[in-house]
């Protein structure tokens, strides 16, 4: 199964991450976090067992108290929850720490899934839409206030997925989508963004003849562009900005030894790869710790050194299979939280995926988030085996769904 | 759910295009991009280590080890990692001011910040051990092994040896294309210095990993790139330890210059310039105090008194003046010269001789070293008669010596043009060139001259070319190379006349000075002193060859301001050929010893 594949690369990965010579000056990579995680995996794999077992009809009932509950304890957290890097999304149990961000994904997908399960087949208003906007929101902000922008960022691109997902219209979904790609091509370059936007907005035009569309089109893209222009001159703070700008030259002078440090270095360890890599426990960034936060966050980078194209390419694919198998588990399922959590899931995990590849390699700005099942991080390989958990036992048990749910 | 097939697909192609960005992503970064990528990732965690080749060995003629190389350690620093708060404590461990290892901070990050520098180098063990035991705090410091010379011998050696040092920076701009690097050793006088390019060997790399600290963790890849040191060539040299070590101990409290040569192949026994200096200031990190004591000590200790001391040759030359006279048939065997104590040109006390030495032959003459028939001969002959003679025996040229050029100085040998030159045409007297006939004048004439010189005429007209190489010895391989030297050539003499020299050379030994004689081996010689350029009494000389009748050795000696050459510098000759030949000095001649012992150089006082 490509979940294992991912587990097990994801234990090598971070075995040579933590154990290799590295472990000597990097005293945020402990050498137990590789025992550590294999316990997570350990509890993981019981709770996955748990869940093949458990009847469909306990995670439609269990959707809405998981999401209240998992909500909850993101209120906990920013109230009594400890500082890990800078975001307060944890809450200690003596010594074991909870992340709670994660876990509030999965009461997050399985209570969209409901909402969506819940409303009746083929009916698509607006009402429905902020609901579901707003099942996302409560907890998206709440992780914002916790100041971890990165597991927020899911939340929010978990909107347009599940829009999209539960069946809203496709024009609509592009008017969503297309002014955040003009905001980040208005980072990257800014005429393409202009561009763009007014490319964009004829496409719009042609596609649904509607001017009243197409104006919000036009105003979205051109405003968004025009807004991240504003922000990245006057708004923002010079740290900030650069923080923000420096992925699309991380070399430069300026950003070198600073914000753009991280993506230097992960870009020089992934490409000094190259085709077949430099053998396990033999990447010379990695093992010499240039590359920060590398059994978490960047723990790309690790798999590109050491491992090279064939061991990049291996992981992608393994996690292209993983999803586009979901998505086909999901539409099997023929039932609205089925599909929805199959749905879910698999955009919570590409939107991981993206992210955090696209951080290690330079293609986007950096943020803090694990990659799935790879990353050190109980709490994450937790949660993401819980959310696939759900999604395999709803598959297997697909026939108990009650027709009338319909 | 035709509906929601489509979305399927299409959900399903976003998740193929976005996993399809990055793979095409990270397949240009690894396999396009991959050298510059690589090239970053080298600049951070690479980081090359020269290896010194161990520079080759030197021997001596009989096998004895004179030269290895013992562990020296050198401390480096990374500038990026150091952190100057820690100044003090780096100085405290190294035993030097503050301001020292400042200033080498700052040349390091001068240099670059991310590349190691030399902080210091040649540190002892004990150093490098306090320095690695406060490793943690002290960032970005690391070290190398390499090699400095040693010694070996009680023989110093020192101006034939020459010695070892870091590169400077204008030499390394001459040499940057023989890929010196900063650091690097090289020869810088001396045997070392001449034969760099053989003893040097090739420079091995070994790549390291660092880490984001600067500290070396690893090899880098395992040591894959590694490349080993290739060692110097080993030199065996012609230099006799035993002889060496024992002209040396003879000037103890002299200043001046010997050197002894085979006269059948112009391999040089022994060769040793005094004062010297100890070789090892040079392998251990040299304190500057000392080497501008070196620089600035009246006695010259860097001055190779044998190859760049130009002197009057004084009465040396005679034997050089008489084979003249006779090969020019101006004179014969029976030719006479009344002495009166003086020769009649002259009117004063500048053409004086020694003594009034009545009826003299050529023989007696030599033996005497009467002063008023050189002056006649050279009352009989032109100067570029003598010009032309003398220089068939290499006075006046740069004789050959494998050290560097700049070492040996070529003395001068007077023609006409010369005298025209130094006093204008017809401006000079006959008085001029009759001086040059008991070596003084307008005659600079170095011991290393002398010395072919003096073995030419022992073994009949040989000219050899003298060094100090015999071959060199690629341990690796067991290739043994000659250094190619001039072959030895000959010079036609009359061998009845060049007899009659040695005769005379000969009871200069027998009849004047029998303290010179060797026990069972007869020698042939000359004494002299000449005026000195110095202040004080004259410069003692002597030449000699022994056995007269089969030349194993001929030497030149000088000891500046010591008077007659049969007092200080003959017994050195005498002594060191008798060691050299019997490898012994006869008990009977203790007294003689010393007696040389307490015949020194008058100390040097400055007007």
């Amino acid at each position: 199964m490509a979940w294992i594949g991912l587990v097990l690369a994801g234990l090598v990965a971070i075995y040579s991450a933590t154990h290799g010579p590295s472990a000597d000056v990097t005293a945020f990579e402990p050498e137990d976090n590789f025992i550590k995680q294999l316990l997570w995996l350990g509890i993981s794999v019981f709770g996955v067992l748990v869940a093949l077992m458990l009847p469909v009809r306990f995670f439609q009932l269990a959707a809405f108290p998981v999401y209240i509950i998992t909500t909850a304890l993101l209120v906990v957290a920013l109230l009594i929850g400890r500082e890990v890097n800078g975001s307060k999304s944890w809450i200690y149990f003596g010594q074991t720490g909870i992340q709670v961000s994660e876990l509030a994904k999965v009461g997050t997908v399985m209570a969209v899934a409901q909402l969506v399960g819940m409303r009746r087949p083929k009916t698509m208003d607006l009402k429905f839409a902020f609901m579901l906007v707003a099942l996302i929101l409560v907890p998206a902000a709440l992780i914002v206030l916790q100041n971890d922008t990165g597991t927020a960022l899911v939340f929010f691109g978990l909107i347009p997925i599940a829009l999209f997902w539960s069946g809203i219209e496709l024009n609509l979904l592009l008017v969503m989508v297309g002014p955040a790609f003009a905001g980040y091509l208005a980072v990257v370059f800014a005429p393409a963004a202009y561009l763009f936007a007014i490319v964009f907005t004829g496409f719009i035009l042609w596609r649904t003849r509607d001017k009243r569309i197409t104006i919000v089109t036009g105003l979205l893209t051109g405003g968004i562009t025009a807004l991240a222009k504003i922000a990245m001159t006057k708004v923002l703070s010079g740290y900030q900005l650069a923080r923000v700008l420096s992925f699309t030259d991380p070399g430069a002078e300026e950003f070198r030894q600073n914000v753009g440090f991280h993506q230097v270095n992960s870009m020089a360890a992934i490409g000094s790869g190259g085709f077949a890599g430099k053998g396990f426990m033999e990447g010379t960034q990695t093992q010499g710790g240039f590359v920060m936060e590398q059994s978490t966050d960047f723990i790309f980078s690790v798999i590109g050194e050491e491992f090279g194209f064939i061991g990049s390419v291996v992981v992608l694919g393994l996690f292209a299979l993983l999803l586009v198998r979901l998505l086909t588990l999901g539409s099997n399922i023929k039932h609205p939280f089925g599909v929805m959590m199959a749905g879910g899931v698999t955009g919570v995990y590409l939107i991981h995926i993206f992210i955090n590849v696209g951080m290690a390699t330079s293609l986007l700005p950096v943020v803090g988030i694990p990659l799935p099942f790879i990353s050190y991080g109980g709490s994450a390989l937790l949660a993401n085996s819980a959310l696939f958990a759900i999604v395999l036992s709803l598959h297997l048990k697909r026939d108990d769904f009650s027709i009338y749910g319909y | 759910m035709d509906e929601g097939r489509s979305r399927v697909r299409i959900f399903s192609a976003i998740v193929v295009i976005i996993i399809g960005t990055l793979t095409l992503r990270v397949g240009k970064m690894q396999l396009v991009d991959r050298q510059s990528h690589t090239g970053q990732s080298e600049n951070n965690s690479m980081r090359e280590r020269r290896v010194q080749a161990p520079r080759g060995r030197f021997f001596d003629r009989n096998g004895v080890l004179l030269v290895e190389n013992v562990p020296a350690y050198t401390l480096y620093v990374t500038p990026n990692y150091f952190d100057d708060a820690s100044i003090p404590l780096l100085a405290e461990l190294l035993s030097v001011s503050d301001s020292t290892v400042a200033h080498q901070i700052q040349l390091a990050r001068k240099h670059s910040l991310y590349k190691r520098s030399i902080v210091q180098s040649n540190i002892t063990l004990a150093e490098l051990g306090r320095v690695l035991e406060q490793r943690h705090v002290l960032g970005g410091i690391d070290y190398d092994i390499t090699q400095k010379r040693t010694y070996t011998t009680p023989a110093n050696m020192t101006h034939a040896l020459g010695y070892v040092r870091e590169i400077t920076s204008s030499r390394l701009a001459e040499r940057a294309d023989d890929l010196y690097k900063r650091g690097d050793p090289i020869g810088q006088s001396g045997l070392e210095l001449e034969y760099e390019r053989y003893v040097r060997g090739q420079v091995g790399a070994d790549y390291k990993m660092v880490n984001i600290k600067g500290q070396v963790v690893d090899d880098y890849l395992r040591g894959s790139m590694n490349k080993a040191p290739i060692n110097g060539l080993d030199l065996t040299l012609t230099i006799d330890a035993d002889l060496q070590a024992f002209a040396e101990s003879l000037f103890v409290n002299k200043r001046g210059g010997v050197v002894a040569i085979d006269p059948n192949t112009g391999e040089v026994l022994a060769m040793h310039s005094a004062p010297d200096y100890d070789l090892d200031l040079f392998a251990a990190r040299l304190d500057p105090t000392k080497w501008s004591e070196l620089v600035n000590s009246p006695e010259e200790p860097l001055f190779n008194r044998v190859t760049q001391s130009v002197l009057a040759p004084g009465s040396t030359f005679k034997p050089m003046i008489a084979l003249l006279a006779l090969s020019e048939g101006t004179i014969d065997e029976n030719y006479t010269y009344y002495c009166n104590g003086g020769h009649p040109i002259g009117r004063g006390s500048f053409f004086k001789c020694l003594a009034k030495h009545g009826s003299l032959n050529v023989v007696e003459a030599l033996k005497e070293s009467c002063n008023s028939f050189f002056f006649e001969m050279m009352r009989l002959h032109d100067v570029n008669t003598l010009h032309d003679f003398a220089a068939r025996f290499g006075i006046g040229e740069a004789p050959y010596l494998d050290i560097a050029k700049s070492e040996i100085r070529s003395g001068l040998l007077p023609d006409s043009a010369f005298f025209n030159k130094a006093y204008g045409e017809r401006k000079w007297t006959q008085g001029y060139i009759m001086n040059l006939g008991v070596g003084q004048g307008a005659l600079e004439v170095s011991p290393l001259q002398l010395v072919r010189y003096v073995a030419a005429f022992a073994s009949d007209g040989l000219m050899v070319t003298p060094h100090l190489v015999r071959n060199m010895v690629d341990i690796q391989t067991g290739k043994i190379t000659t250094p190619e030297i001039e072959p030895p050539r000959r010079v036609k003499v009359n061998q009845t006349y060049l007899d009659l020299v040695k005769k005379g050379m000969r009871r200069v030994i027998t009849d004047e000075s029998p303290w010179l004689e060797i026990p069972g081996i007869t020698s042939i010689g000359k004494t002299g002193s000449a005026q000195t350029p110095r202040s004080g009494t004259s410069d003692a000389l002597f030449i000699m060859a022994a056995p007269a009748e089969n030349p194993k050795i001929a030497i030149a000696v000088i000891v500046e301001n010591a008077g007659f050459g049969s007092g200080s510098a003959g017994p050195i000759g005498s002594f060191m050929a008798e060691r050299y030949l019997t490898g012994r000095i006869n008990p009977i001649r203790d007294i003689y010893m010393k007696s040389m012992m307490s015949k020194n150089s008058a100390t040097i006082t400055n007007n």
